[in-house]
């Protein structure tokens, strides 16, 4: 579905790629998580998926990215739009209307979905999203998770195919962050939607993506599974990225000889592992 | 230090805080957790004099917030915004450190000496342009600029959000050292984690009201209060939490390491 062959970019003034030799296949009903430290080339990875690199940073700029086969160089970037929805980091530069229920009629007017259709898919959005009750809601008076939300459900209700969200839970408390990302897991399983989303928290990305994906200097450092990659957990450790407490911990008990298993990524396996040591 | 009695709050018509009265003391660290739209950031707001409440009193050091000016209060007062970008505004890192210094400080070789001390401490380049800076440098920065003045009182919202682990650790060390030197902290935090490493007490806030306030172990144990609060423990207290009966007070991966550690040797013991 996605392509990426030897991709280089470096922003015009830029002491450094943003994006070195970057490789990469992501395949459709894929749940991929990207992460890594701050400058690690996230965000620029989703500028050049959804075609913000190259058609309005410059730089120099090597290599293709292919959406279904169309090279985004020669793609504008919104006829990409039809095919990828993007929910950017600061909430605040994304929604452009007063109230809730604008703010998603506005990218269907933009789209031209036909008059008939469009209060379902405002309302389905909506429903989707869990804010239906937000729908005649001033923008400004909601809180930065509710935005979130809004956002979300403006770019669904253009159903596109590729979700792309770039720190989507950066402003949500862990309850909301853990019911945002069982809203994309359902996106995902039940509708065929293709998440990418970049995100600083680990602990979120082992739990629900199926893929994470590891950067570090603009380079893909690890690719793999979420076992695959948290089984690493020494080199995230190197990198600056902070494993769940519960690798930790297996990490730990391996060290001191009393667990042979694999790592645990989440707290039901860790209960697992500690009952097995402990339990007669 | 800080004292808030039947502090009540609205925007518009909306009721935002209700009947919150705490006190703080100087030196403390305190953490105010909570789901969003909780009332977290109304109250970090009120505390620093950007808002001042619809009735009950807010006061700082003896001053009524709602007849002080922010000026005043300012002097006391470091706030951290939750999006440093709401708070940078000049074009060189020397130039932003010096915002704040300039404006409560006249002796100019006071303020040359704050502004190296500070640039050293936090490893910045003068010259560096601040919006060419990574997020977790823009948010250093912002809080380099707020160190500068050495104020008594620190109110941070949401310091490590969208920083990543190691900028985190930069951050909340920063802060760390700037409490045992006697700074009071308050910090507004969705990481759960980052609360039980460094807060020693939470006030914890559901539907704008506030429903415990205690030492941070104590209310991680609460378990009705952090439903209610729409909060997840941190890792360790959920894994403790669930192995149950001998596992009580287990908050970080040291503990629960040497806790199984013990149980794994009684339990060989008793099969030897």
């Amino acid at each position: 579905m996605i392509k990426i062959s030897n991709l280089t970019f470096r922003y015009k003034d830029g002491r450094k790629n943003a994006l070195d030799n970057i490789n990469l296949s992501i395949n459709k009903g894929d749940f991929l998580g990207i992460t890594g430290t701050s400058g690690a080339g996230k965000t620029s990875l989703t500028y050049a998926i959804n075609g913000v690199i190259p058609h309005h940073y410059n730089g120099d700029y090597y290599g293709s990215v292919r959406i279904e086969g169309e090279d985004t160089f020669d793609t504008s970037p919104s006829a990409l739009s039809l095919k990828i929805g993007s929910v950017f980091q600061d909430i605040d530069t994304q929604l452009v209307s007063s109230v809730v229920e604008d703010e998603i009629l506005y990218g269907l007017e933009n789209f031209s979905v036909p008059a008939v259709e469009i209060e379902q898919r405002i309302s389905s959005a909506l429903e989707a999203v869990g804010i239906s009750s937000l729908r005649y809601r001033s923008i400004e008076s909601l809180s930065g998770g509710q935005k979130q939300k809004v956002a979300l459900a403006a770019i669904l209700a253009l159903r596109p195919k590729i979700l792309l969200l770039d720190e989507p839970t950066s402003e949500l408390d862990p309850e909301s962050s853990v019911q945002f990302y069982r809203i994309l897991r359902e996106l995902n399983e039940n509708h065929g939607i293709t998440i990418i989303v970049v995100e600083q928290k680990i602990m979120l990305l082992s739990e629900f993506a199926k893929n994470i994906l590891v950067m570090d200097t603009g380079k893909i450092v690890i690719n793999g599974s979420v076992r695959e990659v948290i089984d690493r957990s020494s080199l995230l450790e190197e990198i600056g990225i902070n494993c769940p407490r519960v690798t930790s911990l297996s990490n730990r008990l391996k060290e001191e000889g009393v667990y042979t298993g694999s790592v645990c990524i989440n707290v039901e396996e860790a209960e697992k592992m500690v009952r097995s040591i402990i339990d007669d | 230090m800080i004292r808030l009695q039947n502090v009540c709050f609205n925007y518009d018509r909306d009721r935002t805080l209700t009947d919150i009265s705490f006190h703080i003391n100087k030196g403390e660290f305190a953490a105010i957790i909570g789901a969003n739209g909780a009332g977290k950031s109304t109250l970090c707001r009120l505390l620093n004099g950007l808002l001042k409440p619809s009735s009950g009193s807010v006061e700082i050091n003896g001053l009524d917030t709602g007849h002080t000016k922010s000026s005043v209060l300012a002097r006391q007062i470091g706030f951290l915004f939750q999006n440093p970008d709401r708070q940078i505004c000049r074009n060189t890192v020397a130039e932003e450190i010096l915002f704040g210094l300039e404006l409560l400080y006249k002796d100019r070789e006071f303020i040359a000496e704050r502004l190296e001390k500070v640039l050293s401490m936090f490893g910045f380049s003068a010259e560096d342009n601040p919006f060419n800076l990574s997020r977790g440098e823009r948010q250093r920065l912002a809080l380099a600029s707020l160190i500068a003045v050495e104020p008594e009182i620190l109110i941070l919202d949401e310091p490590t959000t969208g920083l990543d682990y190691k900028e985190c650790i930069e951050i909340m060390e920063i802060v760390r050292e700037m409490n045992k030197k006697g700074t009071t902290v308050i910090m507004v935090c969705h990481d759960m984690e980052v609360v039980l490493d460094y807060a020693e007490r939470v006030l914890v806030l559901s539907g704008g009201k506030l429903i415990a306030d205690g030492e941070t172990r104590s209310v991680f144990c609460m378990n009705d209060v952090l439903e209610q609060a729409s909060l997840i423990p941190p890792q360790m207290a959920s894994l403790a939490g669930r192995l149950g009966s001998g596992f009580e007070d287990v908050f970080t991966v040291e503990e629960m390491t040497e806790l199984i550690l013990e149980k794994s040797n009684e339990k060989r013991r008793v099969e030897v």
